[in-house]
């Protein structure tokens, strides 16, 4: 046996066979089920008819329309959001730690509890947020309720929701920032917005790259939030893929589902793979 | 090494079993021991039927949340009392989640002794010849009304027992309010509107939307279906065949166009508004109607008593006159992997006789007429039941809803509704994509559509 290995190789049997068991052999079927009409019983091959419906199909396609849309933004928001949220948090203020923890807290409530309070909160008639417009003469505004608007209530409360998660984050970056670059910069007259776009800015790009690439996986897979607040509604007007998947699943279309969860893999797949590439590229040394 | 060698294959082994052991066990054992216990229990007390009713015997129950409960309790009482037979009941969401839950369970193995569900397209839907009990070998399954044993039966197999009685889809409207604006009821489609107009006028809500439970976004749609039979009697064979469609034939596609020029008249909040609230909105009169099923008043009785009587009823209005859509109860199906598939079916049997009924009406009166045979219907009904309703079976202006007739129902139909109530697309727009939605249903039924 080869003296320079120490461990045998049969110290990966446990580990392939729960992967290959439990994510290989599933993986594989559903790719099978995902051509077939499906019953649970018995199966129909129909070929790539279950993914031509799926794409031409306008409740079924408005879903990848949303998820995208969902993604970059939440995405986005966050990201830019917890920047100075974050750089706030690492300056010179008394109720730092206190402020901290304010903004972490709405990531330790469960995502369904948030969804239903926000549904209340934004109630067309009943909600606070109305009552509260309505003082200041604005609205009523059909938050969940007007097509065009409900996509982005829900995305907003991703946002506040979200977005302690990338402050923490920030703040990790920016901490491990030397403090020498800003004394030197401040010597040299440099002003605060400027020592924040060349110093801070390209040193806590790592930090912005996880965050990215989490906050856009996690935007493209959402579902709990969303079906909490409209359940898809109204109509399809904020139906993402992983709704429309379940909710052929509970029509009993089990072939369709299938076919949205692999057109689901193959879009985080596709866009989250080369996000990543291009983001470690752009990466500095601090 | 060796000894490397084998130690790896050994935590791996060991970690493989105890995989697979902790998912078999939950479903397995546990009922086996079970069946055995009451095997046993059967041969020491052979036919001593005293002690074998004395003995409780405990059933579950898989209910959604928007039925009324008050007369199944009722019974459930007397069946402890009578037949040792106490039900537990696990409850679930309507609508579609409600959908997916049972779909869930019956595919995991893991449903209740007792499924309460639709009867008619949505029981085709679930597939019952694999996990539901066929009846029609029962002795006593003759009791059971043709018209509605025909919506729970599939391929000569019958498979449910009516939970209540049969109801309608229709248009509840407030007497008081009515009286107020010195409305009439409309026999029209276009003197519905006009009283819709009027009351708008008034400052009160036309119509009470209550589409955050999806489900009601359907019922104007579904409760048209006197109307379209009126227009094309033969559309049910038509459509279940794939040669009528909604977006082409010109009775069906009306369906579509009522539920879009209803769009004005809602309340504001009426994608916020719920089932229950719209079960109190009726009761105190603040809005003009509700299009829904009977099995409101129900909900409203228990809640309000004689307030009920404020409510009358109306068939949903077509051009030239109008009819009633009726709506066959939800129905008991029995698991047939159940362990106690014979307290189950004695359960049952007491359901449908007249003692049970008896206590069944006790607490709730009927929505519409039994579909047991020859049981009559108290006479305390409800007035919309007893005065509105009765006058079209009088007169014969009755059919069964589509769901009823045909196995074909759009799951997204909810949606689809809630989506033409906004009306920002054009009826052909929402009947095209009801077509679609109806087209995978057909599919997955193995029909030959298109």
């Amino acid at each position: 046996m080869d003296k320079k290995k120490i461990y045998s190789n049969w110290f990966l049997v446990p580990a392939m066979t729960i992967f290959i068991v439990m994510f290989l052999v599933p993986m594989v079927i559903s790719l099978f089920f995902s051509l077939t009409v499906w019953n649970f019983r018995d199966y129909t091959f129909v070929g790539l008819d279950n993914f031509k419906m799926f794409l031409t199909e306008a409740s079924l396609n408005i879903g990848i329309k949303n998820t995208l849309i969902y993604a970059i933004l939440t995405c986005l928001l966050k990201v830019v959001l917890a920047f100075f949220i974050a750089n706030f948090l690492t300056s010179k203020i008394k109720t730092k730690n206190i402020l901290r923890s304010v903004i972490f807290f709405p990531n330790l409530v469960s995502t369904i509890a948030v969804g239903i309070t926000f549904a209340a909160l934004m109630h067309p008639s009943k909600g606070l947020l109305n009552a509260t417009l309505g003082v200041l003469g604005i609205g009523p505004i059909n938050w969940l309720g007007d097509p065009g608007l409900a996509l982005y209530s829900v995305i907003g409360t991703d946002v506040w929701k979200g977005v302690g998660v990338a402050t923490v984050i920030y703040i990790a970056g920016i901490q491990a920032i030397d403090r020498t670059y800003y004394e030197a910069a401040a010597i040299d007259g440099a002003s605060k917005w400027q020592q924040l776009k060349a110093i801070t800015f390209p040193l806590c790009r790592p930090a912005m790259n996880s965050i990215i690439i989490l906050a856009f996986v996690g935007g493209m897979r959402s579902f709990d939030l969303i079906w909490s607040m409209t359940g898809g509604g109204p109509g399809f007007a904020t139906d993402v893929v992983a709704s429309i998947v379940y909710k052929q699943y509970g029509a009993g279309f089990y072939g369709l589902s299938t076919a949205g969860n692999v057109i689901m893999f193959i879009m985080i797949g596709v866009l989250a793979f080369p996000l990543q590439k291009f983001l470690l590229s752009k990466e500095v040394d601090g | 090494m060796k000894s490397k060698k084998l130690l790896g294959l050994l935590m791996g082994s060991a970690l493989v079993v105890s995989t697979f052991t902790g998912c078999g066990n939950s479903g397995g054992s546990e009922q086996g021991a079970s069946a055995q216990a009451s095997q046993t229990g059967d041969k020491v007390q052979p036919a001593d039927t005293e002690t074998s009713q004395a003995e409780k015997v405990t059933l579950t129950m898989l209910i959604d949340t928007d039925i009324t409960l008050k007369g199944f309790q009722e019974v459930a009482k007397l069946a402890e009392e009578k037949l040792g037979i106490s039900v537990e009941i696990e409850t679930r969401p309507g609508g579609a989640d409600g959908d997916t839950l049972v779909k869930t369970r019956l595919a995991s193995g893991d449903m209740a002794d007792i499924c309460l569900y639709n009867s008619g397209a949505l029981l085709s839907a679930l597939n019952p010849a694999e996990y539901f009990l066929d009846l029609s070998s029962q002795d006593w399954i003759d009791r059971l009304d043709e018209t509605y044993r025909k919506t729970v039966s599939i391929d000569g197999a019958t498979y449910g027992v009516p939970y209540s009685s049969s109801q309608a889809g229709a248009i509840l409207y407030s007497k008081p309010l009515y009286e107020e604006l010195g409305l009439k009821v409309p026999n029209t489609w276009d003197e519905f509107i006009a009283n819709c107009d009027v009351i708008k006028a008034a400052g009160k809500t036309a119509i009470v939307g209550t589409f955050a439970d999806s489900w009601t976004a359907q019922v104007l749609y579904l409760g048209d279906h006197y109307n379209v039979l009126a227009g094309d009697p033969t559309f049910p064979e038509k459509f279940e065949a794939g040669e009528a469609k909604y977006a082409t034939n010109s009775a069906a596609l009306r369906s579509w166009e009522k539920l879009v020029q209803t769009s004005p008249y809602y309340n504001s909040d009426y994608l916020a508004t719920t089932y229950d609230d719209g079960c109190d909105i009726m009761a105190n009169a603040e809005a003009g109607h509700w299009v829904m099923l009977t099995q409101a008043l129900s909900n409203i009785y228990e809640l309000y008593g004689d307030k009920v009587n404020d409510i009358g009823v109306f068939g949903i209005p077509g051009d030239t006159d109008t009819g009633l859509t009726a709506w066959m109860p939800s129905s008991f199906y029995v698991n047939k992997n159940s362990d106690k598939v014979e307290d189950v079916l004695r359960f049952l049997e007491f359901y449908t006789t007249e003692e049970a009924l008896d206590a069944y009406t006790s607490a709730v009166l009927p929505d519409g007429p039994y579909c047991i045979k020859n049981y009559q219907i108290p006479e305390n009904g409800y007035d919309a039941v007893k005065e509105d309703m009765q006058a079209y079976f009088d007169a014969g202006k009755t059919s069964v809803a589509l769901e009823f007739q045909t196995a074909v129902k759009g799951p997204n139909c909810p949606a689809i509704c809630q989506e033409a109530v906004l009306g920002q697309k054009s009826a052909l727009d929402y009947a095209n994509a009801y077509d679609a939605d109806c087209l995978k249903q057909a599919v997955q039924l193995g029909l030959n559509w298109k």
